[in-house]
Parts: structure tokens; C-alpha cells; sequence
């Protein structure tokens, strides 16, 4: 890692628990963690900070992961920043969502960077993060 | 292989009329038969009277809505395949809906091409289900003997799915200890309070969750095998009663008790019903807890009497938060629970096995706001059970 200033990550996870684990490992390994709660809250720091990088959970309740995620691909500001999928659901079930939605758009959206099932184990999570900010 | 259309039957259940009467049009020029519902409860009297091979579900719709549809279908009748139509915004609706064994889902407005590809997927594993079922069939008549076989690997089916729910279980906590473990390590590290407070408590709330899930696990197991004794039906009311005095006076809560000692021993399983009566009524005093109570008296009341000749029955009443139809409909699924981490979903679950153990049953009438009663209902066995040579029983 380069001692620049440090990279800002923005977690959107609904889980105090997960909210509260991933925003130390951020802490702790050189990063500035933005957390926020929902889809809805996640938008609105995105366009405020644009962090280097995007942590999504899919489900969550009010608007989810999903939803985030297409509008961040949509966003021309914010549609170069890697956005890594952390969720209980399994990728192929993302996936599937995306080509459906993609058999019907001009503009076909992107597979997520990468894509990690909870719960994430801290240094494969780490790992990715390097690779990606 | 195809399936032959003139005898594919489906099920369209859509709110809006236009989109009922456009759909139907373009199915039934493709030749289905195709039949058409306004709601989830007219759809789901068709789907009792005859199960279409497809139904295609508005997700969105006033009254019961899609994903609930599509989980009664697919209860009333698995191999009925549901293809969901989802509005633009609707995506982790849609996503939910694959989790809940839809087939497929079409975005509104409809573009016959995608709802084709939807039809052909639902029609390709209709028809490969009927080729497996045509084998297994032909298998059973071949051979008699492997019937038992059939049975068996049914049973470890349903373990099956109970283990896949139970792991999900597992992982989350073990997430959650996971997660805890990192902060309070980083907490020591660094000599940073904050860490060690937020992750102790995340590694305790973890650790009561798992505690509380093996303790239900090692209740469940329990109940395999019934245990029938002679006993008094009032015996394991009296003792729940005993257990859960001390408890209801701290929160102030009304036991209200009536046993009839009319009532007659007859033959059940004492243990397994101390754990039904025990588990409704520690929901019930929960039930109690949590609502604010509206004019005062807060009531957790169980009686025993005999509705009919030849049954014995248990009532638990509460005059707390009651539940709504959603809740109801799910109540004895396994792992379901409406008390977040508190609650593992197995408490009901287990009570309703062991009712029907007993060929007994259990209703349940609820009003939101106002309180909630089950009354759960035992055939009085006469006779004793059958001496069965097992050497695993180890009688005293």
C-alpha cells in the first residue's frame, strides 16, 4: 500500500454486527471506512465522497443492494468505482437477476468486480480490496 | 422432448385487468389453456381445485401479494412452475421471488420474446420432471423392495432440508463470531476500548444465540419418538404452571389457571406435551411482555377441558400483541420467528410435531392488537402401546 492518503471505502450492509466488523478491519488495515444502512443512505455518500471503492450487501430492507447497484452503474460519476457484492445470497442468483435485466436494456450492466459470500473471512476480504483500490 | 401445449394449463394471476386480458390473449394464441385470477386468494382456489403446470404471478398485488402466492403455490403444489412478473423496481422482490423457487421473471411491460424464453424454461423442467417421475415410477413397479428404499431417502430429504436451514443458522453466527473475534483481536492490539466493547458484546450476543439454538436442537431431537405413558392431561399443565409463576409475577402478568378435574388419564406422551404447553405459554408471556399493555390487565390464561367426547384439549390465551395473517400462515415453518435474534423458529415447529405424533392438532386464531389463543387438541388413547422389541428403548 502506498502512503498516500488513505483509501475511502463505503460499506452499505444492514447488520450492526457486519457494519460494526468491517468497518475495524477497515479502520485497521489503512483505510477510511463510510458506512451506511440502506440503499437509499449509501446513494447519498456515494455522490457526496465518491469512496474508491463500493462494499454492497444485496438484501437489505428499504432499497437493497441491487437496486444501488444499477443506479451506481448508471451514474456516470460514480460508474468507474469497483463495487465488490457482499451478501448471504449466492452470486449465481445475482447474476441471473443481471442477465434478466440485461435481455432488456441497451445498455447492458456490468457483473459486480468481485463478489464475496457472508461471512467473509477478513483476509480474503483484504486481499480483494488491495486488488481493487 | 416438448410438452405437448393443448394440455399445458396456466394459471395467470395479475390485478390489473388490461394485463390479464393482453397476456391471456397472447397464451392462448400460442395455445395454452389458459385460465385467469384477480387476486392470490381466487388464484389459490384454483390452484386446490386443479394445479396448473404454469402460473404467471403479478409480484406486486393489493390483498395477498406475489412472494406470498408463490410460496402457497409452491406448497399446494410444487410441481406447479411460477414465472413472476416484476415492475421495473422491483428487483429484490424478483430476487427474492428465485429464492423461492420461481422459475423465472419477466420485467413489466412485457416483451413476448423474454416472456417465450421464460415459458420455454418452465415448459423444459415440467417435462423433465415428468420423464424422472415416468422412471421412478417404473422403478417402483420393477421392484417392490426398493420402495422402502424411496421412503427412507425421502425422510433424509426432509433432514436434508432441515440441515440446509439449520446451517444457514450456523453460518450466521459463526459470521457474527467471526466478525466479533476480529474486533475485540484489534481491540487488544491496539489498546483501543472501543474495539474490545463492541466486539465482546458482538462475540456474547453470538454466543447466547448459539447457546439457545443447541438447547432447542437437543428439545427437538427429544421428540422423535413418543413416549406413551397413562398420565393425568392436567400433570404437565400443573407443572408448566409451577415453572412459569415466578416469571409471569415479575412481569406482571395474570396466570389465570383452570384444569377441569373431571378430566381422565388416558395414554400420551407427558414429557412431549410439558414441552408443547411450556413453549406456548413462555410465547405467550413473551407475547405480553413486548405489548404495551391498553388498559391495564395484561392475562396469559390456560385451561384444560374436554370440547368432545374422547379429546382432551389445552387452551393458551394472551391478551397481548396478537399477530397478523402473514405471521399466522408461517408459524410452524421451521426457522421462522418473529423475535429477530432472540427467537431460533423451532419452539412451534416442534410443538406442532409432537401434536401430530399424537394425531392430535393444533388451531390458532390471532388479532393483531388484540391477543392470541391456541388451542391445542389430543385424542384420548385408551389403550396402551404396542410391546415393541427394541432393545434402544431401555425401559426402567
Amino acid at each position: 500500500m502506498t502512503h498516500s492518503a488513505p483509501k475511502t471505502v463505503l460499506v452499505v450492509e444492514d447488520a450492526l454486527d457486519m457494519r460494526i466488523f468491517i468497518k475495524t478491519l477497515l479502520e485497521t488495515n489503512g483505510y477510511r471506512p463510510l458506512v451506511a444502512k440502506d440503499g437509499r443512505h449509501g446513494m447519498v455518500l456515494a455522490r457526496q465522497h465518491r469512496p474508491d471503492l463500493i462494499l454492497l450487501d444485496v438484501m437489505m430492507p428499504e432499497e437493497g443492494g441491487a437496486n444501488m447497484y444499477r443506479r451506481l452503474k448508471a451514474d456516470p460519476k460514480l460508474n468507474a468505482v469497483p463495487v465488490v457484492m457482499l451478501s448471504a445470497v449466492a452470486p449465481q442468483t445475482f447474476n441471473h437477476y443481471l442477465r434478466m435485466l440485461n435481455t432488456r436494456t441497451k445498455d447492458p450492466v456490468a457483473e459486480p468486480d468481485a463478489y464475496i459470500e457472508k461471512p467473509p473471512d477478513p483476509a480474503h476480504l483484504l486481499r480483494v480490496l488491495k486488488r481493487l483500490a | 422432448m416438448t410438452t405437448d401445449l393443448r394440455t399445458t394449463r396456466i394459471l395467470l394471476v395479475d390485478d390489473e385487468k388490461g394485463i390479464r386480458k393482453v397476456l391471456g390473449i397472447a397464451l392462448a394464441d400460442r395455445g395454452y389453456r389458459v385460465s385467469a385470477a384477480d387476486c392470490g386468494e381466487t388464484a389459490l382456489a384454483v390452484v386446490t381445485q386443479a394445479p396448473p403446470a404454469i402460473a404467471i404471478v403479478d409480484i406486486k398485488m393489493p390483498g395477498m401479494d406475489g412472494i406470498t402466492l408463490l410460496k402457497e403455490i409452491k406448497r399446494l403444489s410444487p410441481d406447479t412452475e411460477v414465472i413472476m412478473i416484476t415492475g421495473h423496481g422491483d428487483m429484490d422482490l424478483a430476487i427474492e421471488s428465485l429464492k423461492h423457487e420461481a422459475i423465472d421473471f419477466i420485467t413489466k411491460p412485457i416483451n413476448e420474446d423474454i416472456l417465450e424464453v421464460a415459458l420455454k424454461r418452465a415448459a423444459e423442467r415440467i417435462s423433465l420432471r415428468r420423464q424422472l417421475r415416468r422412471y421412478t415410477h417404473h422403478l417402483e413397479e420393477l421392484v417392490a423392495v426398493k420402495s422402502r428404499q424411496l421412503i427412507e431417502a425421502e425422510r433424509l430429504a426432509a433432514i436434508g432440508q432441515t440441515v440446509a436451514g439449520l446451517s444457514h443458522s450456523i453460518k450466521n453466527i459463526a459470521g457474527g463470531l467471526t466478525g466479533g473475534a476480529y474486533v475485540v483481536e484489534k481491540g487488544i492490539e491496539q489498546d483501543n476500548p472501543r474495539y474490545l466493547h463492541q466486539g465482546w458484546r458482538m462475540v456474547k450476543g453470538n454466543v447466547d444465540k448459539i447457546a439457545r439454538l443447541s438447547l432447542d436442537l437437543l428439545n427437538y431431537a427429544k421428540t422423535a419418538r413418543l413416549r406413551l405413558q397413562l398420565c393425568h392431561p392436567n400433570q404437565p399443565a400443573g407443572e408448566v404452571v409451577e415453572l412459569m409463576a415466578a416469571r409471569a409475577e415479575e412481569e406482571g402478568i395474570t396466570l389465570d389457571i383452570r384444569l377441569d378435574d373431571r378430566l381422565e388419564p388416558f395414554y400420551f406422551d407427558p414429557e412431549g406435551i410439558h414441552r408443547v404447553l411450556l413453549n406456548l405459554v413462555a410465547n405467550a408471556l413473551d407475547a405480553c411482555g413486548a405489548a404495551t399493555a391498553p388498559n391495564g390487565a395484561r392475562t396469559v390464561s390456560l385451561h384444560t377441558f374436554q370440547p368432545a367426547d374422547g379429546v382432551v384439549a389445552y387452551r393458551v390465551k394472551d391478551n397481548g400483541g396478537g399477530m397478523d395473517q402473514a405471521t399466522q400462515d408461517r408459524l410452524f415453518q421451521t426457522f421462522f420467528t418473529t423475535k429477530g435474534s432472540h427467537g431460533t423458529g423451532i419452539g412451534l415447529m416442534m410443538s406442532k410435531s409432537i401434536i401430530d405424533k399424537h394425531k392430535g392438532r393444533i388451531d390458532v386464531t390471532s388479532r393483531h392488537g388484540r391477543g392470541t389463543d391456541f388451542v391445542v387438541r389430543l385424542p384420548m388413547r385408551r389403550e396402551p402401546p404396542l410391546e415393541r422389541s427394541n432393545h434402544h428403548q431401555g425401559e426402567p
